[in-house]
């Protein structure tokens, strides 16, 4: 058994990890949580493209250059979430999103 | 002068008059009277040329057409606006134009005392004559729908003229909508005969119907389906047709709207309610005769509901103390006897009934508005009497018309009610004939009641009346003469087969009027297969002769006897007990003939009480189950929508999850697809 | 100093959580690749679990941290370093830091939350459990047309490709980045009048 060698055994312990943060996403009730959350799928489809640009010669250079936008994509992302949560805490005088109600009708 | 060219204005003159005097009658005041008798007068002149004419024959044996224009030019569907005379409509012109003339005569002085409403009456009055003389000329089933609405129309008018008065409110509308009833038959008759023929005009289309087959024009023209020749049975279109007329004419059970038709003002009894618009049922069967030839069913219908309405109104006019009500039921009485003629097949005795009864009841009518006008406006029988000496001249020519109706000859109601009981008995109609015998007693039997409680005996009349009683000027009693001359003239006039006036008119030895009206029934009598017989006057026809003046006479001695008779030596006094004994003896039938067999009764019942149950359940079936359901689903969307905006929780993470078990029902689905 | 010393007792903890999986890879016949593999996977699935589950929310940063290492790990035994060094600067260094930051930024010590998870979570743990099955069946169902040999790609390959095939994409990240901290500037500035 070659485990390190199998594309499966990334993709599966992606999918594990993107449940992960789908749970904390869906979960918790601190917005920083969430955030975190979000940051945990975001490397979770990160592994997997790394691991399908590894192993699919088609993808080689393809996944990682990928894999390196999603870092900065996800990096401005939690810049401008992050300020998003200060603003509201602000506002709002809590970090929970379950007192954010203002869509509520 | 062509004669026919006269046709259009004779119609054209009183709708003239009508429109003048509706503008500028207002302003005439006491004079607005002259111009409506004057168009009535010269439209009179005008159809006496042109009856002459038709009568001898001058405008052939298939009549007279007037196209003016083409009405409605849609497609293959034409209808022209024509007029057609043939010598049926030349026989109803002399009723129409003469007992109109007579009677806007009579109702400048019988309307006087109406200062308000002359002018208004009067315009009323050429709107009818326009109307009816419409009906009687149109070349067009459409034409003379619009006529037959139109005269309904004149007859609200002026059944309600003196609208103030709530009967008369009542009456106009009671009238107007059991008309309706009819209405509706007619006209679903004339889209029948549409549909089957794809014509409307009046000959075209009977030709079509009674040569028993659509003919091919229309169906090539495309108006009608050629997949189904002939779809509509001439039966249907046949009683449809009869459902018009028994509107109009007030025939079983459509009766009811008549008798409460007095109301109006007593010339337009006489004019619409007795003379003229009630005949045109009469003569709208008459002129459709070869489609009631070809239903044989239908014919029977016809004269069973003509001779049921004559003896069920002979009934109920034996007990009414309303002088004019007696005269209604009479009226509707000798209708049904026309519609008994009419569904046996002597339309010629029709007719002539309808001619002689048209001057006769024109006549009583006249008569009893002068009666009524001498008493200030009583009706009610009860508190007349003895007024014989007081209005000679109403008298007078009320007995003649009495005599008339009473079937005494040799006036004309004698000879046309012996012509229609002689033709039903020949034809094989024995119920009829016996039914229709047993109304002549009781029509001489209520005539002479009638003559006995008014004009004999001692006075009932007011106390503050009496004294003021007082002949009608002569502007309203010389039309009673020149009515009463007719009523005594024109039954021997028109069966009268030979010399002097026979050869003048061209006829062959039959009747002057069944020779006139030969060609109208021509084809209709050739689908019955009956012939002309001869007139034996020492056979079957005298017997039947001596029959009828038998009745009438047993009705009259009757009459006399328990009512009284002041006729020159004959004199005898009324016999109130003896009437009082004889109603308590068949109690049940005398409150019967009283409340007019209850059938103002039946009606309120059926309409007013289980058809208002039926429109209450139909408005509580409106509210609550129609309603209710698109209440219920507005309802059913408020609360389901309000039910799941619980779901919109404003909370993000609440639709995060929506996303995640979107994503699981895809993704699992897509699996289960794919596993397959 | 606290901190580094909670994260010093995750890596201990996972130690400890990792070494019999180690042992039994290292002795059962398996290559390193392979124990490395299974001891940093484990790693990162317990302490992503922490993420997601503990109390504190400085423990649950903290925690993430320990996950993004560890994925940084695998992310060098399937070989693609670059991506390695660039998870440890990006994720380590800035996000996680600027997470930090928040957190302290809004946390009340004085009322801290009572309830760390919503009232949905269970049917969210219950979606995730499904959702982590489905995923799995998903993979294994899939051929992926995948080679069983792992290519350690170059830093020099990835240069040439990023800086001239892929360079307009490079750029537009960079201006993204730039719009992202205007941005976050912007909408986290405290406004002049707003009181507090």
């Amino acid at each position: 058994m070659n485990l390190a060698n199998t594309l499966d055994a990334y993709l599966v312990l992606a999918g594990a990890l993107f449940c992960i943060g789908a749970f904390g996403f869906l979960a918790r009730r601190n917005a920083i949580s969430m955030l975190m959350s979000i940051e945990l799928m975001l490397n979770a489809v990160n592994l997997s493209i790394v691991a399908f640009g590894a192993f699919i010669p088609g993808l080689r250079t393809t996944g990682s250059i990928i894999a390196l936008m999603v870092i900065a994509v996800a990096a401005a992302e939690a810049t401008v979430g992050l300020a998003i949560v200060v603003a509201i805490y602000r506002n709002r005088k809590t970090p929970l999103v379950d007192e954010y109600d203002a869509m509520r009708r | 002068m062509n004669a026919a060219s006269l046709i259009p204005l004779i119609a054209a003159l009183p709708i003239a008059g009508f429109l003048f005097t509706a503008v500028a009658g207002r302003r005439l005041g006491r004079r607005a009277w002259v111009v409506p008798v004057a168009v009535v007068a010269i439209a009179w002149a005008m159809a006496m040329v042109v009856v002459a004419t038709a009568l001898s024959g001058g405008f052939g044996e298939s009549g007279a057409v007037v196209k003016l224009w083409e009405w409605i030019p849609a497609g293959a569907v034409r209808v022209e606006a024509a007029f057609f005379v043939d010598n049926l409509t030349a026989s109803l012109l002399i009723v129409v134009t003469t007992v109109g003339l007579l009677v806007h005569v009579y109702s400048i002085g019988y309307m006087a005392h109406d200062e308000a409403g002359y002018w208004r009456f009067f315009a009323y009055l050429n709107l009818f004559m326009f109307s009816m003389l419409l009906l009687v000329l149109g070349d067009s089933w459409l034409t003379v729908f619009a006529a037959w609405e139109l005269v309904g129309l004149s007859s609200y008018l002026l059944i309600g003229f003196w609208y103030r008065k709530n009967s008369a409110a009542l009456a106009s509308k009671k009238a107007f909508i059991v008309n309706r009833v009819g209405d509706v038959g007619f006209a679903l008759g004339i889209m029948a005969i549409f549909v089957d023929t794809g014509t409307l005009n009046i000959r075209d289309s009977i030709g079509h119907l009674a040569s028993g087959g659509v003919s091919l024009a229309p169906c090539a023209q495309g108006v009608v389906s050629c997949a189904a020749s002939m779809p509509i049975p001439v039966w249907v279109i046949a009683l449809l047709i009869l459902a018009g007329a028994m509107g109009k004419s007030a025939q079983f059970p459509l009766h009811v709207w008549l008798p409460d038709a007095m109301e109006g003002p007593t010339p337009v009894s006489a004019l619409i309610h007795a003379a003229t618009m009630v005949n045109a049922g009469v003569y709208l069967v008459a002129r459709a005769n070869p489609i009631f030839a070809s239903a044989p069913g239908a014919m029977v219908v016809v004269a069973g509901i003509g001779i049921f309405t004559a003896i069920l109104a002979a009934s109920i006019a034996m007990t009414q103390t309303d002088i004019k009500r007696v005269l209604a039921y009479s009226t509707l009485s000798q209708l049904g006897y026309m519609f008994a003629a009419l569904g046996v097949g002597a339309w010629t005795a029709a007719i002539f009934h309808l001619m002689a009864q048209g001057f006769t009841k024109g006549l009583l009518f006249l008569a009893s508005g002068s009666v009524i006008h001498a008493v200030h406006d009583g009706q009610d029988m009860r508190k007349m009497g003895g007024l014989a000496k007081k209005l000679p001249h109403t008298y007078r020519t009320m007995l003649i018309g009495s005599i008339g109706m009473a079937g005494i000859p040799p006036l004309a109601g004698f000879f046309s009610k012996d012509e229609i009981l002689g033709e039903t008995f020949k034809a094989g109609f024995i119920w009829v004939w016996a039914i229709g015998v047993l109304v002549a007693v009781m029509t001489a039997f209520y005539m002479f009641r009638l003559i006995g409680l008014t004009f004999w005996g001692e006075s009932r009349v007011d106390e503050a009346v009496a004294p003021k009683v007082h002949e009608s000027p002569a502007v309203m009693t010389v039309p009673l003469w020149l009515l009463a001359i007719p009523a005594m003239l024109l039954g021997l006039l028109l069966s009268w087969p030979g010399p002097p006036l026979g050869p003048l008119f061209g006829q062959k030895g039959t009747g002057l009027l069944a020779s006139w009206l030969e060609p109208v029934y021509k084809d209709g009598l050739a689908i019955l297969g009956r012939g002309e017989e001869a007139f034996a006057l020492f056979g079957i026809d005298g017997v039947l002769i001596l029959v009828s003046v038998a009745v009438a006479v047993i009705g009259m001695v009757a009459a006399w006897r328990l009512f009284g008779v002041e006729i020159g030596s004959l004199r005898r006094r009324g016999n109130h007990e003896q009437v009082r004994e004889l109603t308590a003896r068949v109690p049940f039938l005398y409150r019967a003939s009283l409340n007019k067999w209850w059938f103002d009764e039946i009606n309120h019942l059926l309409f007013i009480v289980i058809g208002g149950r039926v429109a209450a359940f139909a408005w509580w079936f409106d509210v609550n189950v129609v309603d209710g359901i698109v209440n219920g689903i507005g309802s059913v969307t408020r609360r389901s929508g309000s039910g799941l905006a619980r779901v919109q929780t404003g909370r993000v993470q609440n639709y995060a999850l929506g996303i995640a078990v979107g994503l699981i029902v895809m993704v699992g689905s897509y699996a289960l697809l794919a596993s397959r | 100093m606290r901190a580094w010393l909670y994260l010093l007792a995750f890596a201990v903890a996972a130690g400890i959580v990792t070494t019999p999986a180690l042992l039994i890879f290292v002795f059962g016949g398996h290559s390193v690749d392979d124990a490395l593999f299974v001891a940093l996977a484990t790693l990162m699935l317990v302490s992503a679990l922490a993420v997601v589950s503990m109390r504190d929310i400085i423990r649950c940063g903290l925690a993430m941290i320990v996950c993004f290492l560890s994925l940084a790990g695998i992310y060098v035994i399937v070989g693609s370093p670059l991506v390695a060094a660039a998870q440890v600067i990006v994720y380590i260094g800035a996000i996680s830091v600027l997470i930090l930051f928040a957190i302290m930024l809004t946390q009340s010590k004085a009322a801290p939350a009572k309830l760390v998870f919503q009232t949905q979570a269970a049917p969210a743990a219950v979606a995730a459990i499904i959702l982590v099955v489905l995923i799995t069946l998903g993979i294994s169902a899939t051929d992926w047309g995948e080679v069983s040999v792992r290519v350690r790609l170059g830093t020099d390959t990835l240069a040439r490709a990023f800086f001239r095939d892929d360079v307009l994409p490079f750029e537009v990240v960079s201006v993204l980045l730039l719009a992202a901290v205007v941005g976050g500037v912007f909408i986290a500035k405290r406004e002049k009048d707003a009181p507090s």
